[in-house]
């Protein structure tokens, strides 16, 4: 079983300047499993996530992918790991000068010495994953924020990667479109048998297809485990967080001081 | 004071930490033209030809408009000083070699860093603030062969040629104003001026044309990779390379001149 992980954290800490935004993250995503992981704006997902792509060094702690630490990795020496990962960016990061196909086809041509027929048919079979197959000859902007996305998913699938990672896949978009982004997710999982890890706050979307949670609290893992486990926690923090009521033990106020102290200093 | 003397010390190590980063980007654009050159399918992937389009071609009637008319003005302000001594048949030579070794150089230089200076960091910074640089990143693309490089061939091939024209059609211009207004005559105009031209005017000028390009494309592009945040950040990171290759071009030109005929 030693091996079954296929991205594992460490002990991640970041800190920027003195704030420290991760404190020690452990977790283990699986080899063909969805790992969802939730956390509140601002607490240090975003941070995670550019670290888990080696696109941030950490202060402390180790990324494993297999058993490569990409964390020791610098410059080329990441384009292996990066040739086996697909990435879903928050607002899609599409090159708005190229067409869909040509995004598509970007890494492929990049990374291949296909002919350029057969890269024509891969981007096809890609833009058919998604359900776009007619919109090739667009451009980004011509599409909608949804469209968008899973144009930057089969993007993502081009190279037919291991691991996709999602940066808030259905933020901004409208319920529909948010589905169809979820059980796309689930789909590549299923069907491809590709490991996904998600970064979210959409709690109902995790909780319908992940096979594991992670909820990150204050730069620190609060909870793991499947939705049925994070369901039935008992630490109310989870509880608050999975209901999203604006009572409890996760504060309205964010500042530490005290109102009236703050009011009568001056 | 001391605040005035903290606001200098540190202005100046931005300016060092700017300075070597644009050295290491420098060098990563070398070593990845070579690439570029070395590989034909890169190469054909990298539009040079639509570079060249978009940084020389579409400069063209700027630069030539305003070059013939600043052959027009200097023949203009010259005559009024030879007048006086009647040596008008030093016009020719005088503005040529105005021209050729200084006014034709400096001035495409600088419309090109208006026009397309600042065009290189408004797209690579707006790149950059909506992730498309982390995505080629993360696809395992090197950001620097994929932006950097082909604007950096095309305008390295494209500002001496925009140079060359410019000098000529400032030349022409004054040609035709001494010709038809101060009666110089036109046999004697082009005889004078290819008297006076050395081989060192034409080529200090594509030299300098040559390292002007270096300039505006390396602080071009850099002031676009290093943007964060937001649109607000894009056009300062825009208002700032201007100003910067600017200020570059014109310490530089200062240098050059003196050292070819200092």
């Amino acid at each position: 079983m030693g091996n079954s992980h296929m991205i594992r954290a460490n002990g991640i800490k970041k800190n920027y300047g003195a704030r420290t935004v991760l404190n020690g993250i452990d977790f283990i995503a699986e080899q063909k499993k969805i790992t969802y992981i939730l956390g509140s704006s601002g607490g240090g997902k975003s941070t995670l996530l550019k670290i888990l792509i080696g696109a941030l060094k950490p202060d402390d702690g180790q990324v494993l992918y297999r058993d490569m630490d990409i964390t020791k990795l610098r410059g080329t020496g990441l384009d292996p790991f990066r040739k086996k990962i697909g990435m879903l960016f928050q607002q899609g990061a599409l090159l708005n000068s190229l067409t869909v196909g040509e995004n598509i086809s970007l890494p492929i041509r990049e990374h291949t010495p296909l002919d350029d027929n057969i890269i024509k048919i891969m981007v096809k079979m890609k833009l058919e994953l998604v359900g776009l197959r007619d919109f090739e000859d667009l451009y980004p902007g011509q599409l909608s924020g949804g469209m968008q996305k899973r144009v930057a998913l089969a993007r993502a699938l081009a190279l037919d990667p291991e691991v996709v990672f999602f940066d808030e896949p259905t933020s901004g978009l409208d319920p529909i479109a948010s589905s169809v982004i979820t059980k796309l997710i689930s789909d590549l999982n299923r069907v491809l048998g590709i490991t996904c890890i998600v970064v979210t706050h959409a709690v109902e979307e995790a909780m319908k297809i992940a096979n594991k949670i992670v909820i990150l609290y204050k730069g620190a893992v609060l909870a793991e485990g499947t939705p049925a486990e994070i369901r039935g926690s008992s630490d109310p923090i989870v509880q608050q967080f999975i209901t999203g009521s604006p009572d409890g033990p996760i504060s309205f106020h964010a500042s530490s001081r005290d109102f009236r102290e703050d009011l009568l200093v001056e | 004071m001391k605040n005035f003397a903290g606001h200098l010390g540190r202005a100046f190590i931005t300016f060092l930490q700017d300075l070597s980063s644009l050295y290491y980007l420098f060098r990563e654009t070398v070593l990845q033209s070579f690439v570029l050159i070395t590989d034909r399918k890169k190469r054909r992937q990298a539009g040079l030809l639509t570079q060249i389009d978009e940084i020389g071609t579409q400069s063209l009637p700027l630069v030539l408009a305003v070059a013939s008319l600043l052959g027009v003005a200097m023949t203009v302000l010259i005559s009024f000083q030879l007048k006086e001594v009647g040596g008008y048949n030093y016009i020719p030579g005088l503005v040529a070699v105005a021209i050729f070794r200084e006014m034709g150089p400096l001035l495409t230089a600088l419309i090109v860093a208006g026009r397309v200076g600042a065009a290189f960091t408004a797209r690579i910074g707006t790149m950059k603030v909506s992730e498309e640089i982390l995505a080629l990143e993360t696809m395992a693309i090197n950001p620097v062969r994929f932006l950097v490089v082909q604007r950096f061939l095309g305008l390295l091939f494209s500002l001496p040629a925009l140079t060359m024209l410019a000098n000529f059609m400032a030349v022409f211009g004054g040609f035709l104003f001494g010709s038809t207004r101060l009666g110089i005559r036109p046999d004697t105009y082009v005889r004078e001026t290819l008297d006076v031209l050395t081989f060192t005017d034409v080529y200090s000028g594509v030299v300098k044309a040559g390292v002007f390009a270096v300039i505006i494309v390396m602080v071009g592009c850099y002031r676009g990779l290093v943007v964060e945040g937001g649109a607000e950040e894009v056009g300062r990171a825009t208002m700032l390379s201007v100003v910067s290759s600017t200020l570059a071009i014109i310490v530089l030109d200062t240098f050059m001149t003196g050292a070819f005929y200092g």
